[in-house]
Parts: C-alpha cells; sequence; structure tokens
C-alpha cells in the first residue's frame, strides 16, 4: 500500500520510476504524477519504469488508460517498462499491451524460483492426469 | 439529568474519591461520563465545574486555580473536534441507508436465476466483496434455442462502477431484438462505453451465444479474464481463448469471434477475475491452481462445482474476500 | 447608547487584542466563564482567518439587545481573496485539518448566530452573534 515516484529527464520526455504497490489507495498518487507529465508539450515520449512495483492491479491499469487518452491528444508517446511476469500478463489479457509498448523485466532467477515452490506448496489432488495432445 | 443535576453528581463523585480515593468512585465516574457524552456536554465544562467544585472541597492556591484557566481554552477545541464528530457520525449514517438503498436497487439488475434448457445445466455464484458490486451478469433467451450469457467486470471501485452496471444492461438489452452476433454486440457495447464513462475506468467482458440445438458456442471477449472449459471425452481441462480489448478505450474496436462445439458432458465456467486473483500464503494464485481446483469437482452438479469452488478459495484465502466473486458453470447434459 | 468596539486586525498580537477585548465585555455582560472563553476561541479564529489569508481587516464587537435578550455581535471583515467555495469551507472535517476556510464550521458550533459573505477577489465578511443563557 505505499508507492514512490521519481522523474527523471531522457532524451526528448521523461521518465517516471515507480517504486511500492499500484492498488486503489496508491493509484491516485500514480495518476497525480503521470498525467501533467503526458500533457506537457516538452515530452514526447513519457516512460514509466515499473522495475521497483511488485503489485499493480486493474485501478492501476485504469491509472495507464487514463494516462493513454491524454498522451494521444497531445501526441505524447507513452510506455511502459521493466514489468513482472504477472503485470505484463494483466496487460496482456486486457489488450492494453497491443496499445501501449509493454517490456518485462529481465528473467530473474528468484521470479522462476516463486513460481515453483507455490505449485509445490498448493496441494491440491487432481481427479485425472491432464493427458498430453 | 439537568445542568444542576450533573453538576451535583460530579461533584459527589469528586468529593468521595478524594476523601477514599476508591476504583468505585472511579467507576462512577466512568458511568457518568458516558452519559455526558451521550448528553454533549463539552469537556470545558467538566474541566470548568471540575475546579469550582475542587475549590468548594479544597484550599486551592492561586495558580492552580488559574491554571485551570488555561486547561479550559485548550478543553474548547476538543469540545470543537467532538461536535464535529457527531455531525459526522450522523452524516456516516445516513450515507449507509443510501448505499443500502443503491445496492438493493442493484440487486434488481442481476438475474436471480438462469435460463432453463433441458439440454443444459447451468450453475451461478456471484458475492460482491462489499455492499455493491463491480461484477455484472446477465442471461438472455433470445428463442427457444439460443441463450445469451455475458460476464462483465467493472474497472474502477464501488459506487461510481455499480452505477456502470445500469448502463451496460440496458445497453444490452436495447440490442436484444437484433440478432447481432458476439463480437458485434462487444464493439456496439465498446462504442456506448467510450462515450460515457470517466477517464481511468474500462469494462472487461466476456459474451457469448450458446445454441442448445447445434450445441455450438460462439463468444468473444474484450480484455476479461479467460474462461475455461472441459471436454469430457478427454477429462481435460483447456483455457477458453481470448484475445480482445477491454471495453471504453478507443472508440472502434473489432472484436475477434470464436466457437466450439460442446459435446455431452462437457463443461463451459466462467468467471471474473474475482476468482483467479486470490492470494493463498501470501503469494497469488496461478490459473493451474484454479484448474487444479476445478479439476478435484469436475463431477458434481454445476450449481455445486461453483458453490463448492467459491467456498474452497473463500478458505484458502483465509475468509478474505478482496474482489467481488462471479462464476457461471455450463455443462451439456445431453 | 451602544458603545462598538472596532479592532483591526495586522498582526498577531491584533488577534490576542481582539480575543482580550471580546472575552471583557462578555465578562462585563456577565455571560458565564465557558461562553467567555468560547467568545474569545470564536474571535480568535475569525481574527486569525484575516491575519492568516488577508493580511489585513477588522474586527467589530458590539453588545447588542433584541427585547429582553442581552448578546454580542461580532463582525469580522477583510479586503483579502475571499473563499471560492464557501459549501465547502463549512463542511465538517475541515475544522481540525488547518485547511484554507478552516475553522469556520467550529466558529458556527460555538456561537449562536452566524452568517457569512465573501466574493472571491473581493472580501469577505463573518458575523455572528452570541446570547447571554
Amino acid at each position: 500500500m505505499n508507492i514512490t515516484m521519481q522523474t527523471i529527464a531522457i532524451q526528448n520526455g521523461t521518465k517516471l520510476l515507480v517504486a511500492g504497490e499500484v492498488d486503489a489507495h496508491t493509484a491516485p498518487q500514480l495518476s497525480d504524477q503521470l498525467v501533467p507529465l503526458v500533457q506537457r508539450p516538452a515530452n514526447q515520449s513519457v516512460v514509466v519504469d515499473l522495475a521497483e512495483v511488485s503489485y499493480l492491479d486493474s485501478t492501476g491499469l485504469g491509472v495507464f488508460v487514463g494516462a493513454l487518452k491524454l498522451s494521444q491528444q497531445t501526441g505524447c508517446r507513452l510506455s511502459i517498462q521493466n514489468v513482472t511476469p504477472r503485470i505484463e500478463r494483466l496487460f496482456r489479457i486486457t489488450g492494453l499491451i497491443d496499445i501501449i509498448p509493454v517490456t518485462p523485466r529481465a528473467e530473474s532467477v528468484a521470479g522462476q524460483q516463486d513460481q515453483a515452490s507455490l505449485q509445490k506448496r498448493f496441494d491440491v489432488v487432481s481427479a485425472d492426469p491432464k493427458e498430453e495432445p | 439529568m439537568a445542568r444542576q443535576e450533573w453538576e451535583d453528581e460530579y461533584r459527589k463523585i469528586l468529593q468521595a474519591f478524594l476523601r477514599g480515593r476508591g476504583e468505585d468512585q472511579l467507576y462512577l465516574g466512568q458511568q457518568l461520563s458516558k452519559w455526558l457524552r451521550a448528553h454533549h456536554v463539552a469537556p470545558e465544562e467538566i474541566v470548568d465545574f471540575h475546579v469550582r467544585a475542587l475549590a468548594e472541597t479544597v484550599e486551592l492556591p492561586e495558580l492552580v486555580k488559574d491554571s485551570f484557566q488555561l486547561l479550559t481554552e485548550v478543553m474548547i477545541e476538543y469540545g470543537i473536534a467532538f461536535r464535529e464528530y457527531r455531525s459526522l457520525r450522523s452524516r456516516q449514517q445516513q450515507l449507509e441507508s443510501e448505499i443500502e438503498v443503491a445496492a438493493t436497487m442493484q440487486q434488481t439488475l442481476l438475474p436471480r436465476t438462469s435460463p432453463q434448457f433441458d439440454q443444459v445445466e447451468i450453475g451461478l455464484i456471484s458475492v460482491p466483496a462489499k455492499q455493491m458490486s463491480g461484477d455484472y451478469y446477465n442471461f438472455a433467451k433470445h428463442d427457444d434455442q439460443v441463450f445469451s450469457v455475458a460476464l462483465a467486470d467493472i474497472i474502477g471501485k464501488g459506487i461510481p462502477a455499480a452505477l456502470c452496471m445500469s448502463m451496460i444492461k440496458y445497453a444490452m438489452d436495447s440490442f436484444l431484438d437484433q440478432r447481432i452476433t458476439p463480437a458485434a454486440m462487444l464493439g456496439r457495447l465498446n462504442g456506448v462505453v467510450e462515450r460515457n464513462i470517466e477517464p481511468g475506468m474500462f469494462i472487461t467482458m466476456f459474451y457469448g451465444m450458446y445454441d442448445t440445438c447445434l450445441h455450438r458456442f460462439r463468444y468473444a471477449v474484450a480484455g476479461h479474464e479467460p474462461g475455461f472449459w472441459y471436454r469430457a471425452s478427454k477429462g481435460r481441462l483447456y483455457d477458453l481463448e481470448s484475445r480482445g480489448l477491454v471495453l471504453g478505450v478507443t472508440p472502434d474496436v473489432d472484436y475477434q469471434e470464436y466457437e466450439i462445439d460442446i459435446e455431452p458432458g462437457d463443461l463451459l465456467i466462467l468467471m471474473t477475475d474475482g476468482v483467479t486473483e486470490r492470494k493463498v500464503g501470501g503469494r497469488f494464485l496461478q490459473r493451474e491452481n484454479i484448474a487444479d481446483l476445478i479439476q478435484a469437482e469436475i463431477g458434481s452438479p454445476a450449481q455445486q462445482i461453483a458453490e463448492n469452488l467459491y467456498r474452497k478459495l473463500l478458505l484458502l484465502s483465509n475468509l478474505e474476500l478482496p474482489d467481488d466473486h462471479t462464476m457461471i458453470v455450463i455443462r451439456r447434459v445431453v | 447608547m451602544a458603545v462598538v468596539y472596532r479592532i483591526p486586525i495586522h498582526t498577531e498580537q491584533d488577534i490576542v487584542l481582539a480575543r482580550q477585548t471580546g472575552r471583557n465585555i462578555a465578562k462585563d455582560l456577565n455571560f458565564g466563564n465557558i461562553v467567555q472563553s468560547r467568545i474569545a476561541t470564536a474571535i480568535s479564529e475569525l481574527a486569525r482567518n484575516i491575519f492568516l489569508y488577508a493580511e489585513k481587516g477588522t474586527v467589530t464587537i458590539t453588545p447588542i439587545e433584541r427585547g429582553k435578550a442581552i448578546g454580542l455581535r461580532i463582525v469580522a471583515e477583510d479586503q483579502g481573496p475571499g473563499i471560492r467555495d464557501i459549501r465547502k469551507a463549512m463542511e465538517d472535517g475541515y475544522s481540525t485539518s488547518g485547511a484554507l476556510g478552516a475553522g469556520l464550521p467550529a466558529v458556527k458550533r460555538l456561537m449562536d448566530e452566524f452568517s457569512i459573505q465573501s466574493i472571491p477577489g473581493k472580501g469577505t465578511s463573518v458575523t455572528v452573534i452570541k446570547w447571554s443563557d
């Protein structure tokens, strides 16, 4: 439920570094930072870096949807980088990945281990083994 | 008790307390305090009276007496806050009863029962996380043969999301007479939503039409969590292929339409992301986990599958329901 | 014969003077101890608003009569920026937050009668009356 942000000037635009979680509580703060950036004429490009974001839900997506619409009015190019696999999936399922460029994080060993350990801890007996096609 | 009476009461308790320092008096003081609060006696009045009552019993140095003047002054701000709190409490109660009315009205938008066809059995569960639900679902019987099923998740929380629901329902109702395909329906809805929605809100939706004679299911998806389907002959659960942009982002969107043939014993399982976005032991569930849970229930009647899934997930996530949970299960019986 | 006490508000010390004057007059009119304090508090709040937001203005204190009742009328006026949203300034939840116009709901609660006029860009005038019991 915490979020911190930082802006860095980049060529022809601004990068917004976000850290923490983006949910219903923190999404308004993200919006307050992001919206002025995409509206600023000097920003031809706004890159949102989510390398330090562990969690983002649909209200977070809503912030990007809102910012995207505004960016289309000003001709600013909005993009998002360094998302977790889970967050990337969210952009993919909602189809937003087709209209906002989203790049995943470099594959981290820790992430893969998380997945594997959850599979093991979750004890469910399957009725039928799944057949291979 | 008028002013005089509570002052007398306070004086008595104070004097008794000073004589014996008993817990009894403190307890009486506590009861008196509750009464005083209930009757809106301000803190500054109590402090002011305290020093006067004290001066009757005890020889008070001038400085001590004077110091109470300061204390009284300081208490006035607390008195203001107390009065504000009361006012806010009564406003809150009013709001709560208004929300209750709205929530009741909202219930009328969501069907309680599914359509009856001999060839299919339908299970349904929808549990809002709060008073107002952001999940929308609907069944519509188009003729003797065909029914449609719609499932939507309105992104944006609470009351605005719930208000959106009426918009969806009435927009869909208005298209009901026309024979439009699932893809076309989503395209039309997208236009309606895009024109009428707040920035930052969007809607995910699944819309499908089931032909109970041909046993063909045609569907289209707008950014919605993919459902599952079960091929009984293989005993296997598959993801329902789904690609499409959420409703409300850009004005003109073409949606892809999918079609699958349903064989006897097959199942369709549709849900909102309140089902899949669950934490168990601090970690999020993966789709495979949900699939395993469904697989374990696969032999049960459709309604039982829906209810058991809900109960299992609730137990696993420590009785917490972070988001509205909606699931629809359709089985071809014959 | 109505004696009118007009206190210009320009410095924080003037706030104290206004409070003191109000308290003294209330005492002369035989208002109870608590009521004296409440009047002083209300004057203080109004004068403080002038000091903080308008930089200068006036607090006018007048003993009044209505039939058998005796009261004290206080008028606080300035030619400052005015209050843009009076309804919001009078809403609960702001009296302890220190926001602009804060304290007005409190003043209203402390006094028996309250009225306010404010024109953005022109100024503000608040009139309150406290009657003796």
